[in-house]
């Protein structure tokens, strides 16, 4: 087992830049996804830390040494591929040893390790099939006991998922949490799907064109987002964003968005580093309340998914998504009253981005009981 | 729509077959019934006369056969020994000037075979080749070798590249990639490339007319010293031919399944 560090790491294919400047500290153990959409350099990195790919700056270290001019074998690191990469023409268990016999290791003791492991990964049965005549989770068990059976210092996990139904991908995902509870080996998986990342991870590095935007615990991104661009990639059904104006009203600042207006506590809007002029307002539907209380709206869409049900309600200048628990019975057309749980509000710099404002940071909103308000 | 089809269809499969049905209908049809006009069909106008005559003079034909089957057999083997290495180069390692070189592999099937003929005969004769296996081996290979290069190159270019990287993850070096886990999944578009290489060597005329003169003799060349300077004996040529075309025909058959899969494979991605 060992860390994994990249400094600076680029690439570039041809003219093309890839990854620009990668920056990032594994710990021992520890198990990180790279999110991001597809093209944002995510596999590309993890070719890198492979070795499949040369960087073309930068340094790659596992466990404190420099590996930029290793094999992938030389690394010591395990692979599983999108859509695993089996051999088609090996049984299970030659799949499962392949590495071994390359190794040279006696016949007998492949067979002794692959059946050990087979046992455990439930793939007794199968050994001798192929992998044509195997189930979708079944194969995705061969590629992780591939991997297993190396006892690699690193598990590189390329979208293993990609191209499963959604039951068996939550299946496997439980899986293969637990084979990390279990095995405790430094494991960097690479994904597009923000609900993978943040069930599965220790820490995200949320990638953007090449570069980590944002690098944090599951709850740091979801909850404290750097960037619009995180706040709208974690979370699903995504933030909601507002455009609007820090803007006067009667003597206090306030966030103007449409026929509404949020009040600012003092600070806010002149806090150094802190909100002026036009902005965003970002809000996760969780922390939308329907009731008798705030700004009204009307009722446009209702959405249940079973545990919960997500209400679109529209104002004049706005709409945005409500999660209400449970399959609340809302009609479109119905009048309703909304407010924000004001520590969950977030306003972003309608230039940059960048978040400017965190309720419980320094230098910004004090949450107030009755913040939303029509204006007078 | 589908009947249309179907008649496209059959047409289209008349002129293939025509000619060899006419040919093994004119093997067993005596001579006189054959140059008849029009031919005699009659009953007793055939006979398997022809085939006795050929296997009669087998010396001569024996000797074609074999030629023509260690010359195909040699030439498979090398041009998928070589073609197979050289295509999986060019289809996944970064050779420096892979296009160049490609296009240069195809530029040679472009030369009409009459173009060289004159100075590989020279250089052949200049070698002591002139009547040897090996001339028509080193010349078939030369016109094989492209077409395998071209054909397997397509084939590998489809195979998932996941699959490499695995093997590389997995230890094993670009050679054990290759062996181990490339070709064994290539066997069947590795077949179809052998069945074609072998038809293309095994019915090869020109250049075994103008290299060899006796002892190297292929089979196409002893069945067209059938054909007399004052007599041409049609049913005797035709049965030797039907023979000639026996073996090609028979792989065809037996094989077809894994031949039809082999070219289907390598249309997945172009």
């Amino acid at each position: 087992m060992a860390d994994v560090e990249l400094k600076a790491v680029a690439k570039s294919f041809g003219k093309v830049p890839v990854c620009r400047g990668v920056d990032l500290r594994i710990a021992d153990g520890e198990f990180v996804t790279l999110l991001g959409p597809s093209g944002c350099g995510k596999t590309t990195t993890l070719n890198l830390i492979a070795g499949l790919e040369d960087a073309s700056a930068g340094d790659i270290l596992i466990g404190g040494r420099r590996v930029n001019h290793l094999t992938p074998f030389e690394r010591d690191v395990a692979m599983v591929f999108q859509n695993y990469a089996l051999y088609p023409h090996m049984t299970v268990a030659e799949n499962i040893g392949f590495t071994l016999r390359l190794r040279g290791l006696p016949r007998d003791e492949i067979r002794r390790r692959v059946a050990a492991l087979a046992a455990s990964l439930e793939l007794g049965p199968v050994l001798d099939r192929l992998p044509a005549q195997l189930s979708g989770g079944q194969q995705q068990r061969v590629a992780l006991g591939r991997a297993i059976i190396r006892e690699p210092q690193v598990f590189l996990f390329d979208e293993p998922f990609s191209n499963l139904d959604s039951g068996l991908r939550i299946r496997l995902r439980a899986e293969i949490k637990e084979l990390h509870q279990r095995l405790r080996v430094t494991s960097i998986f690479v994904t597009h799907d923000q609900e993978e990342a943040l069930s599965l991870s220790d820490r995200i590095a949320v990638m953007r064109e090449g570069r980590v935007e944002q690098y944090g615990t599951p709850a740091e991104v979801y909850a404290r987002p750097v960037s619009r661009y995180v706040a709208r990639f974690i979370g699903s059904p995504p933030m909601d964003f507002l455009p609007g104006q820090i803007t006067n009203e009667n003597g206090i600042p306030a966030f103007r968005m449409g026929a509404i207006a949020v009040p600012l506590e003092a600070g806010v809007a002149d806090a150094p580093g802190g909100a002026t002029g036009p902005c965003e307002f970002g809000v996760r539907p969780e922390h939308v309340v329907l009731g008798s209380a705030g700004a009204p709206a009307t009722v446009r869409l209702v959405q249940p998914v079973g545990a919960s049900t997500f209400v679109t309600v529209a104002w004049d200048g706005g709409s945005l998504i409500a999660r209400v628990p449970g399959m609340a019975s809302f009609t479109p057309g119905e009048r309703v009253h909304f407010s924000m749980a004001p520590r969950h509000v977030m306003l972003f710099d309608a230039a940059s981005g960048r978040r400017v404002s965190m309720p419980g940071e320094a230098g910004v909103i004090n949450p107030s009981p009755d913040w939303t308000r029509r204006p007078a | 729509m589908r009947s249309i089809v179907a008649v496209g269809l059959a047409s289209f499969t008349f002129l293939a077959v025509a000619p060899l049905l006419w040919m093994l209908i004119s093997s067993v049809m005596q001579q006189q019934a054959l140059t008849s006009t029009p031919p005699d069909f009659s009953a007793g106008s055939f006979t398997l006369d022809n085939y006795v005559k050929v296997f009669s003079s087998a010396a001569a034909l024996g000797r074609g056969f074999l030629n023509s089957f260690i010359v195909a057999l040699s030439t498979t083997a090398a041009a998928l020994a070589i073609g197979a290495p050289a295509a999986y180069a060019l289809a996944r390692l970064s050779v420096p000037g892979a296009n160049p070189i490609l296009m240069m592999i195809l530029a040679t099937q472009m030369f009409p075979g009459i173009v060289i003929a004159i100075p590989l005969f020279i250089a052949m004769s200049r070698l002591g080749l002139i009547d040897t296996q090996l001339a028509l081996i080193i010349v078939y290979l030369s016109f094989n070798l492209p077409i395998v290069v071209w054909i397997l190159r397509g084939f590998f270019l489809a195979i998932p590249a996941g699959l490499e990287r695995a093997a590389a993850v997995d230890g094993a070096t670009m050679v054990q990639v290759f062996s181990l886990i490339v070709l064994p999944i290539s066997i069947a578009p590795l077949f179809a490339t052998a069945v074609f290489a072998f038809i293309e060597s095994w019915n090869e005329f020109f250049f075994a007319l103008i290299l060899t003169r006796q002892s190297a003799q292929t089979a196409p060349l002893v069945i067209s010293q059938f054909a007399g300077q004052y007599q041409t004996v049609f049913g005797q040529m035709m049965a030797a031919a039907t023979l000639a075309v026996a073996p090609v025909v028979a792989l065809a058959v037996v094989f077809r399944n894994r031949i039809m899969r082999g070219f289907a494979e390598g249309m997945v991605k172009g």
